[in-house]
């Protein structure tokens, strides 16, 4: 049956507006779990909060086992889902680039948007400075596109790499996050407790 | 009082209520039993499409398209590589019923540009290969009503009707008999011969691949 709208029960319009009501449902959340605030984000990488990796690992878990689900009762037909291409060193280096923006300015960019939405001043900041970066980067691009565009590994995922049944691969992925949870909990009473 | 106390014990209890929910559901995808999916699309739709009549198309309906030269016919020969050498249907590509599936052809059926038409001799092959075919999915696909045998009836050999029947039969029979010349008949023995020879020209069809739709965004 699914997904809907390739497959034309929900006619290719309605594609961007239903776009913007997800986009609406986004931000929600982010701001309703404390996401547009920079100190909780960084929390993560200092062991006092860690709301970021709970919030992203379940969503990302629950998000994966009601694929799956829906697919073995034929609802949404997985194969048809679109899989990002994976550029191997572009990813290490973007991700490099993006975890020290994240650390130093406290946002993601989607977070820092939320954050100019309630009128957090650091945010507006941070947006600013990832626009001139969004500049510098579509100027370059030209010198940076030999590396933005090699080591394609073409749309794969954990499944085609490692030959492992995708139900195996999502309880043991569970588990992890499970862990990580029980994990970060210890950690999180072993640090000293940050006010803020 | 104790209602309130016991669902106070449970709130406490429900990140590890949540996370033994998220384990129980996991650990079910891995022990369902698996089954094997089918391919193409679903039975009932597959049942309503065979027994549509839409599949079929006449050999009066095709020779028009052909004497019109409607670009969008594509004729594909069901039959073994002898019989198609022997006689085919102007511009045919023969694809035998036993290749079907092989990967050289898929771009000339899995396509949605052309109308294509199905023939053998007689309806099975052609009706063989629609239904492996369309069971796949693919769209576009038709069968010569009657095959070759239908063909060499109505439009190389029409039967001229009798002096009762009405209007029409003679305007089809006419129309039959012009088409039979335009695919040629009537023509000089030896320069028939020289036409059924020669090898039917090929129809190159592009292969389309199918757009995926690239998504943007992230956290």
């Amino acid at each position: 049956m699914g997904p809907l709208i390739p497959n034309g029960i929900i006619p290719e319009d309605w594609n961007y507006i239903i776009a913007i009501l997800i986009g609406f449902a986004f931000g929600y959340i982010l701001e309703a779990s404390g996401f547009s605030s920079s100190r909780k984000l960084a929390g993560v990488f200092y062991g006092y909060d860690f709301a970021v990796l709970k919030v992203f690992f379940t969503s990302a878990v629950v998000a994966v086992i009601g694929l799956y689900y829906m697919d073995y009762l034929n609802w949404v037909d997985i194969s048809q889902l679109f899989v990002q291409p994976t550029y191997l060193w572009a990813a290490i280096i973007g991700g490099m680039i993006m975890g020290v923006g994240f650390l130093a300015g406290g946002f993601c960019p989607g977070t820092s948007l939320c954050a100019v939405a309630i009128g957090k001043i650091d945010g507006i900041v941070f947006t600013l400075g990832l626009t001139i970066g969004i500049f510098i980067f579509s100027e370059s691009f030209s010198a940076l596109e030999p590396l933005f565009e090699s080591s394609n590994l073409g749309n794969i995922t954990l499944v085609d790499s490692l030959g492992i049944s995708p139900y195996w691969i999502i309880f043991i992925f569970t588990i992890i996050a499970l862990v990580a949870f029980y994990f970060s909990d210890w950690v999180r009473s072993k640090v000293k407790k940050v006010f803020y | 009082m104790s209602k309130k106390y016991k669902l106070k014990r449970l709130l406490v209890r429900r990140y590890q209520i949540l996370a033994a929910i998220l384990f129980i559901l996991a650990a079910g995808l891995v022990l369902l039993p698996k089954y094997k999916k089918n391919e193409g699309i679903a039975p009932d739709q597959f049942v309503k499409n065979i027994i549509s009549s839409e599949r079929y198309i006449s050999t009066d309906l095709l020779a028009d398209r052909l004497v019109n030269q409607d670009p969008t016919v594509l004729l594909i020969d069901t039959r073994s590589e002898q019989e198609f050498n022997d006689y085919a249907l102007p511009n045919a590509i023969n694809i035998p019923l036993k290749d079907l599936l092989n990967e050289d052809f898929d771009g000339y059926i899995n396509q949605d540009v052309y109308d294509i038409i199905l023939y053998s001799n007689e309806n099975f092959y052609a009706d063989q290969a629609w239904i492996i075919s369309s069971r796949l999915g693919y769209t576009n696909l038709y069968v010569l009503k009657g095959g070759l045998n239908e063909w060499f009836d109505t439009i190389i050999n029409p039967k001229l009707p009798d002096e009762t029947m009405p209007q029409e039969a003679f305007d089809l029979y006419s129309f039959r008999k012009a088409a039979g010349m335009y695919f040629g008949v009537g023509m000089v023995k030896s320069e028939v011969k020289k036409v059924t020879k020669s090898k039917p020209v090929k129809k190159v069809v592009t292969i389309k691949k199918k757009k995926k739709r690239v998504p943007e965004g992230g956290c």
